[in-house]
C-alpha cells in the first residue's frame, strides 16, 4: 500500500490552546503515523484581530487515507476535539488544515492543495520551514514584521497526549534508568548536551550553566554548543553477555577500540567491542544477562 | 505451559509479542536474517530454557535440517522426525512412497534428466501435462504444456524459475487433470504407532497460482466411498512412513478418481475448520504428542459434526493481481456472535510490515448445516471492519454468494473464472510480488502455537 506524506497545520484558540494542539497530535496519530511535529508557535490572529492568540504547529503525517477522506477525518477530529462548525475565522477550540499532500496539486470547492494561503501565512510558514529546510525559503519571502508576530511557545510542563499504542508493559523502565544515566553523565561535567538518536526517536538532555561559567564567543553572545554524540552498543546476536573483567562501568574511558566483553551462544563467544574511543554513559545490560537481538549493552559517549 | 515467542524487529509490537510469558527479538525484518535465522533462534530457545520448538506453519516449519538441529540441542521440535520431514518435502520422493503404500497419484516421471527424457515421458502420459519443480511450492517453477510445441521452452523456464527460486532446478512432469477438487486429509500420528484421520477439508476455492482463499469441512456433494477411501489412503500412507504428529495429504480429485499430491508435515492455515467439525484442539495434540504422551483415543471415538467454512482475510488488493499490501491499519472490528472464531495478529493502529505474508486473520464459522456456517459467516463477514488497506473481504463476500459455491458444485477453476467475470484482473501465471510465498506461510512464526 502507497504511504502520502501529507504537512498538517494544527491551530487553537480558545481554552487550554496549547493542551488542545497536543491533543491535537494525539489524536492524528490514528490517521497514520506523525512522522515529525514541529515545536508549538503563539501567533497573532489572522482575520478576525478581535480574539485571543492562536498557538500553532505544523506535523508531517505519514498516511494511507486518500486527500479526501484525509480531510474528512480531520473535521471528525475537529469536531470531536470541540469545534463548533459554522464560523469562519473565529475564536475555536480546534482547526486542522491539510496544507500539502504529496505533490499533488487539488483544486475543487471543497479542497485545495496546496493550501490556499500556505504562502501568506507565517504562522504556518514558520513552523513549516522548522520541519522541513525546504520551506524555509517561503517563510523568508514574508514580511519580517509578520514573521516577528510568531514566537516560539515557551514549553511549561510537558504536555500529556493521547496514544493509541501505549508503551508496552515492563519497557518504560529500562528507558527511565537510561534517561537517568544520561543526566548523571550530564552532571559529571563532561558535557553540557548530549543527544542519543534510536531510529526515528531523539533525545537531547542539556545542561543549564551557570552564567560565569558559560562559554563566550567574542562579540558576548553564548556560543552554539555542539551536542556530545551517544552511541548506543547493541547486541547482533542472541545468547547470554559476558563483562570482560574487570567489569566495564559508567564513567569508564578508553582510547582506541577495546572489548568490553563477548556474548557466548551456541558455545562462540562473540565480542563486544567499542569500536572506537569514548566514555561509558551506561551500563544497559548485567554481567550474565539474556540478551536479545539489538538489545543496548552499553551508551557510549564520542569526542 | 508457559511460552516465548519470537520476533523480528518490525514485529516488535505485535499481539504475539505482548501474549507471550517471554519473547525474544532474533533479528531484523528480512525473514532469511530473522525468523528463518537458526542460530539466534535455537540460542533463544536454550537460555530461556524451552523444552520444544513449536514451527508454526511457514518458514522452518517443514525444515528437516532444522529438526535435526532442535534435537542436536536436546529440543523437542514439535513435528514429525527429521527423515520423514525430508522424505515428504522432496515432491517425486514423496510420490514414489506413496505409490509403493498403494496411494495412487497422478500420472508422471521421477526427475526429469533432459529434455528428451520429458518428450518420451509427455507422449506416454498424454498431453496435457503440467511440469513441477521438485522443491517447489507456490506455483514457482510450474508450467502448463498443452502439446508437444510448447514443451522445450516451457522445460527451459520452468527449470531456470525453479533453480532461481530454490536453488533446485530439478523438475518431474504430469498429467494435467482438468477441474480436479483440491481435497486433503487431516492426520494425527504418536510414537506408539496410533494414527488417526479427522476427515477431510475441501480447498478448491484457490487464487491464481494455487493459494487457498475459502477452506471447508466436510468437502460437500462426495460420495461416501471416495470419501472412505480418501481417509483409508491417508492412513495407509502415514503408517507406510510411520508418521508421527500432524500432518496433511492433499489430493487432486476428479470424479471418483482421487490422485495424491502432496503431503504437508506442519500444522496448516486452515487447521480450524477441522477442530470445529471435530471439537479437537489439534496444536494441543501436537504438543502432547511431542511429548510422548499417546493420542489415547481410536478413529472410532472420533465422529465429525456439523459444518465449518474459513475465510483468509488478506491484506491485498483483489483488483490488482492480489498485490500484498502493507501499512497502518487504523480501525478494526471483529466479528462474533454463536459458531464465529477469529485467529489474527491484528488490532487497531497495528503496522502491517511489507516483509512477510498478507494474512491478517482467519474467520471461521461453524453451524449444523452448510447453510448456516454459509449465512453466519456471511453476517460475520460484514460485521468485520478493517480500515488503512485493501482485504480480501469484498471477495469472499462474492464467493459466498455465488451460486456454484453455494450448490457446492466448485473446483480450483472455480475461482479464476469468477474473478473474469466480475472484471478483476488475472494475471496468467499469477504471482504475486512476493513470490516467495507460498500458499501457507503465517504472517508470524511462533515457538508455540495459537491459544
Amino acid at each position: 500500500m502507497t504511504v502520502h506524506r501529507a504537512y498538517l497545520g494544527i491551530g487553537a484558540n480558545l481554552g487550554a490552546a496549547a493542551e488542545s494542539v497536543e491533543r491535537a497530535i494525539g489524536a492524528l496519530a490514528e490517521l497514520g503515523k506523525v512522522q515529525r511535529t514541529s515545536p508549538l508557535y503563539r501567533s497573532e490572529p489572522w482575520g478576525v484581530r478581535d480574539q485571543p492568540p492562536f498557538v500553532n504547529a505544523v506535523v508531517l503525517l505519514e498516511t494511507p487515507l486518500a486527500p479526501r477522506a484525509l480531510l474528512d477525518e480531520l473535521g471528525k477530529i475537529e469536531l470531536r476535539l470541540g469545534r463548533t462548525p459554522g464560523e469562519r475565522w473565529g475564536p475555536r477550540a480546534i482547526d486542522l488544515d491539510l496544507l500539502l499532500y504529496d505533490d499533488l496539486e487539488i483544486d475543487s470547492p471543497e479542497l485545495h492543495v496546496p493550501h490556499k494561503h500556505l504562502r501568506e501565512r507565517a504562522f504556518v510558514l514558520v513552523p513549516l520551514a522548522q520541519l522541513d529546510e525546504q520551506f524555509a525559503p517561503l517563510r523568508d519571502a514574508l514580511d519580517a514584521s509578520e514573521l516577528a508576530g510568531v514566537v516560539p511557545l515557551p514549553r511549561s510542563d510537558p504536555p500529556s497526549r493521547e496514544s493509541v499504542t501505549p508503551m508496552p508493559q515492563g519497557r518504560l523502565r529500562p528507558l527511565v534508568e537510561r534517561i537517568a544515566a544520561l543526566a548523571r553523565f550530564l552532571a559529571s561535567g563532561d558535557a553540557v548536551r548530549v543527544r542519543v538518536s534510536r531510529g526515528e526517536d531523539e533525545i537531547e538532555l542539556a545542561r543549564r550553566l551557570r552564567p560565569a561559567l558559560a562559554p563566550r564567543s567574542s562579540d558576548g553572545a553564548s556560543a552554539e554548543l555542539a551536542p556530545l554524540r551517544v552511541d548506543e552498543i547493541k547486541a547482533d546476536i542472541v545468547g547470554i553477555f559476558h563483562a570482560r573483567p574487570p567489569a566495564p562501568a559508567e564513567g569508564d574511558r578508553f582510547e582506541g577500540d577495546r572489548e568490553l566483553g563477548y556474548i557466548e551462544a551456541l558455545g562462540i563467544r562473540t565480542p563486544v567491542r567499542t569500536m572506537g574511543a569514548g566514555r561509558i554513559v551506561s551500563v544497559a545490560t548485567a554481567d550474565g544477562a539474556a540478551v536479545e537481538y539489538g538489545q543496548p549493552l552499553f551508551l557510549v559517549a564520542r569526542g | 505451559m508457559r511460552t516465548v515467542a519470537i520476533f523480528s524487529q518490525p514485529d516488535r509490537e505485535s499481539l504475539h509479542v505482548r501474549q507471550a510469558d517471554e519473547a525474544f527479538c532474533v533479528g531484523p525484518g528480512p525473514a532469511a536474517r530473522s525468523y528463518l535465522n537458526v542460530p539466534n533462534i535455537i540460542s533463544t530457545a536454550l537460555i530461556t530454557g524451552c523444552d520444544a520448538i513449536h514451527p508454526g506453519y511457514g518458514f522452518l516449519a517443514e525444515n528437516a535440517r532444522f529438526a535435526e538441529i532442535c534435537a542436536d540441542h536436546g529440543l523437542t521440535f514439535i513435528g514429525p522426525q527429521p527423515a520423514v520431514i525430508a522424505m515428504m518435502g522432496d515432491k517425486a520422493t514423496a510420490k514414489r512412497i506413496m505409490r509403493e503404500a498403494g496411494v495412487p497419484t497422478t500420472p508422471g516421471t521421477d526427475v526429469l534428466g533432459s529434455v528428451e527424457e520429458a518428450y518420451a515421458a509427455a507422449a506416454a502420459i498424454g498431453y496435457p501435462v503440467l511440469l513441477k519443480a521438485t522443491a517447489g511450492g507456490g506455483g514457482k517453477g510450474m508450467r502448463v504444456v498443452e502439446d508437444a510445441r510448447d514443451l522445450a521452452r516451457a522445460y527451459a523456464s520452468a527449470t531456470a524459475e525453479a533453480e532461481a527460486s530454490f536453488k533446485d532446478g530439478r523438475v518431474y512432469l504430469e498429467k494435467l487433470i482438468r477441474g480436479p477438487r483440491h481435497l486433503e486429509v487431516q492426520v494425527l500420528g504418536d510414537d506408539d504407532g496410533n494414527i488417526v484421520h479427522l476427515g477431510e477439508r475441501d480447498c478448491s476455492v484457490q487464487k491464481p497460482a494455487h493459494l487457498k482463499l475459502i477452506e471447508e469441512s466436510p468437502a460437500v456433494h462426495l460420495p461416501a466411498r471416495t470419501r472412505n477411501k480418501l481417509h483409508e489412503m491417508a492412513v495407509q500412507a502415514c503408517r507406510h512412513v510411520g508418521y508421527t504428529n500432524a500432518g496433511t495429504l492433499e489430493f487432486l480429485a476428479v470424479g471418483d478418481d482421487v490422485y495424491f499430491m502432496e503431503m504437508n508435515t506442519r500444522i496448516q492455515v486452515e487447521h480450524p475448520v477441522t477442530e470445529m467439525v471435530y471439537g479437537i484442539d489439534l496444536v494441543k495434540e501436537q504438543i502432547r504428542i511431542a511429548a510422548g504422551e499417546p493420542l489415547g483415543y481410536a478413529q472410532s471415538d472420533l465422529a465429525s459434526r456439523g459444518h465449518a467454512i474459513e475465510c483468509r482475510i488478506n491484506a491485498e488488493d483483489t483488483r490488482n493481481h492480489f498485490a500484498p499490501a502493507a501499512g497502518a491499519v487504523s480501525k478494526v472490528v471483529f466479528p462474533g456472535g454463536p459458531g464465529i472464531r477469529v485467529d489474527t495478529h491484528l488490532y487497531a493502529g497495528a503496522t502491517i510490515p511489507p516483509y512477510y505474508d498478507s494474512m491478517l486473520a482467519k474467520v471461521v464459522a461453524f453451524g449444523d448445516t452448510r447453510e448456516i456456517a454459509i449465512a453466519r459467516m456471511e453476517r460475520a463477514l460484514r460485521e468485520t471492519l478493517i480500515e488503512g488497506v485493501r482485504t480480501t473481504i469484498d471477495l469472499c463476500l462474492e464467493i459466498l454468494a455465488a451460486p456454484a459455491f453455494r450448490e457446492g458444485r466448485y473446483d480450483i477453476e472455480f475461482l479464476p473464472n469468477l474473478l473474469t467475470e466480475i472484471g478483476a484482473p488475472v494475471s496468467l501465471n499469477g504471482t504475486p510480488p512476493l513470490g516467495e510465498l507460498g500458499a501457507a506461510r503465517p504472517p508470524r512464526a511462533k515457538p508455540v502455537g495459537p491459544p
